[in-house]
């Protein structure tokens, strides 16, 4: 499928230029965390930490974790408290909360590190504690990207390899204080392709899922570069995979063309159905039983896919009832309605910036927090590359802009990967 | 497996032995068929820590007295906890496995539970005695059930360091229900006999069936 699928965006020159400014993105905000993270913030968050890209000549150039004042009562309400940077330059994507909320690991895809942040002790200031660097010599993997806390551990999705830097990639898994566990590779065999991307879990059912993107020399290659490459197009991920959470072992290979990234499962306790988005073919996919077995079925179209519009990052409400969708290519945020999840119908949309990425939203559903980044070679040039964080209000018929903060301005790289945070979760 | 399943199944609906801190109500089915004992391994997490804790005479003992030897499941709780997916749960599910190991006489003498409080300024020996009621002093079934606090804060710190069990007071979070009411993780570890932590279950993991198939995987693959 990715073959037939890469042809016949070539074919088309635009869509050739749109399908490179695509990737991926993955999980933010407070209704998209690990099941088993306890410690949501349902009522006002006082901080959006924003995992920052380094930019050559801006500022220190390191990538870091940038902390911004949201609350609205506050006397710094939208400001940037501070920063803390890494030292490096490393593609700086994902993070992700420990069970117990006390730290967030962050990396990049440009190398095998995974930075540790102490956001308890002050939430406010959250400090860089330990540095995470066995990854590749444990499992030869490269790129972690997303982070989800398991009881005690987290389980890393990396999105590539050291041996050739190619899309054939696994999970890493650690325990809470940083010590290397056990390595799983994604399937090969059954209809797998070995790609990884984002993962989510619904313990009631024992199931983890997976989804699939693309290899190091993709990602990190410069866009010119690649759409030229017609071989180098087709390696990416049309797969989601479905494990058996307790064993770790993947049960069934789902066929899902055209990169399916961010994977949401709805957060209502009736439900069992989880929906992603597939970056290249611009369609919503549902995965949930039928008669008992899992299934992997298209139920809607994002946009215009002829038009490519890339559709990066997902934030589902926390009933289940509602999906945020971020395309970057048109800077376009839209909502679908999803009462019935095998039939999402798109409600509402808004340009929100000229290149959008990630979305996250208050557990409420009231704010939107939006950021720009999507790659450092991959982000739009000249005017179009805005970098921002920019906050919204949502009354449910209209976004509304709350504030602004320029990342550019401000000296501090491509806006990333966002994560809630509060003074409530002050802990010794 | 099937049958063994059923079989807990039927006991854990129809048991629901007193207690003096928690009603043992039937715990809901689990809504997936686990894999079978054995089919699956349980890696080395962690260490489980060491440090002083009190018995329920108020003398002091090693941790790793109680997590030596046997299988060993252990929860941290406090006695006044009333969030219901919190300790009032793991108290369900330590009281079902005890019939469940206690009726399978190759599990029973391998096997123990540890229950030890994280609010020693409140959970005294005499409070914890009144919250194991008979479950300590219920010989019949044969498997241990320990109630331990610690002598101070500073004496509980290293072990919920060591086992990475967070606890904070609620101010202001939004699910707090009083000023009494601890904020935590549920988290319940399960330590083979050599004293490393093999699983670690939260609220929304931890049920009997899982939990059984877990000490038969490492019985039959320490």
């Amino acid at each position: 499928m990715t073959a037939h699928c890469v042809q016949r965006s070539i074919a088309v020159a635009a869509c050739l230029l749109a399908w490179v400014l695509f990737v991926g993105t993955a999980a933010a905000d407070e209704t998209c965390n690990s099941p088993y993270i306890a410690k949501l913030i349902k009522g006002q968050e006082d901080y959006v930490y924003v995992w920052t890209l380094g930019v050559e000549g801006v500022g220190d150039g390191s990538d870091k974790l940038v902390t911004i004042d949201v609350h609205p009562k506050s006397k710094t309400y939208g400001k940037v408290l501070g920063s803390v940077s890494v030292g490096t330059r490393g593609e700086a994507h994902h993070m992700g909360f420990t069970d117990d909320r006390r730290f967030i690991w962050a990396g990049g895809l440009a190398e095998p590190k995974i930075y540790v942040f102490d956001i308890a002790t002050d939430p406010a200031r959250p400090r860089l504690v330990k540095t995470i660097g066995d990854m590749a010599d444990k499992t030869g993997y490269l790129g972690p990207h997303t982070y989800y806390a398991l009881p005690g551990r987290m389980l890393v999705q990396a999105l590539s390899n050291t041996r050739d830097k190619g899309g054939v990639t696994g999970m890493a898994l650690y325990n809470s204080k940083g010590e290397f566990i056990a390595a799983y590779p994604m399937p090969t065999e059954g209809g797998g392709d070995g790609y990884g991307y984002d993962l989510a879990v619904n313990p009631k059912k024992n199931i983890l899922l997976t989804s699939s993107f693309t290899g190091y020399t993709n990602y990190m290659r410069p866009l010119g570069e690649l759409v030229k490459d017609p071989e180098a197009m087709k390696k990416f991920g049309n797969t989601m995979v479905a494990w058996d959470l307790k064993a770790m072992k993947p049960t069934k290979v789902f066929s899902v063309p055209g990169a399916p990234l961010e994977i949401r499962w709805s957060l209502n306790p009736a439900d069992n159905w989880a929906i992603t988005a597939a970056a290249l073919t611009s369609k919503l996919w549902l995965v949930k039983q039928d008669q008992g077995v899992w299934q992997a079925k298209e139920v809607g179209t994002i946009g215009d896919p002829a038009k490519i519009p890339l559709p990066v990052d997902i934030s589902i409400t926390r009933d289940g009832k509602g999906l945020w969708v971020n395309t970057f290519m048109d800077g376009t945020t839209r909502y679908f309605d999803l009462s019935n999840p095998e039939a999402p119908r798109q409600t509402y949309e808004k340009v929100t910036g000229k290149q959008i990425n990630m979305i996250s939203q208050s557990w409420d559903g009231t704010r939107l927090y939006i950021t720009s980044s999507l790659l450092a070679n991959w982000d739009k040039g000249g005017a179009d590359n805005e970098q921002f964080l920019r906050a919204f209000a949502w009354d449910g018929k209209e976004l509304k802009p709350a504030f602004e903060v320029d990342f550019a301005k401000e000296r501090l790289g491509r806006a990333h990967h966002m994560k809630l945070g509060s003074r409530a979760l002050k802990s010794p | 497996v099937r049958l063994r399943a059923a079989a807990l199944a039927a006991w854990l609906i129809g048991a629901a032995a007193p207690v003096l801190a928690h009603d043992v109500a039937p715990l809901p089915a689990l809504d997936y068929e686990p894999p079978a004992p054995g089919t699956y391994t349980l890696h080395r997490i962690m260490a489980a820590p060491d440090g002083e804790v009190l018995d329920l005479d108020g003398r002091p003992q090693r941790l790793r007295t109680f997590t030596r030897e046997r299988i060993t499941l252990l929860g941290f709780v406090y006695t006044t906890c009333v969030d219901p997916d919190g300790c009032p749960l793991a108290y369900r599910v330590f009281d079902a496995l005890r019939h469940a190991v206690g009726d399978r006489p190759g599990l029973r003498d391998k096997v123990r539970l540890v229950t030890l409080s994280f609010d020693p300024e409140r959970d005294t020996p005499a409070a914890m005695r009144a919250y194991a009621g008979t479950r300590t002093t219920e010989r019949g079934l044969g498997v241990p059930w320990h109630f331990l606090t610690t002598r101070s804060s500073r004496a509980l710190a290293p072990l919920l360091e060591g086992f990475g069990q967070d606890v904070r007071s609620p101010r202001g979070l939004s699910n707090a229900r009083s000023r009494s009411e601890l904020s935590h993780v549920l988290k319940v570890f399960l330590i083979d006999r050599d004293g490393f932590v093999r699983e670690v279950y939260s609220s929304t993991f931890l049920h009997p069936r899982t939990v059984l198939n877990d000490i038969e995987t490492l019985v039959m693959n320490p």
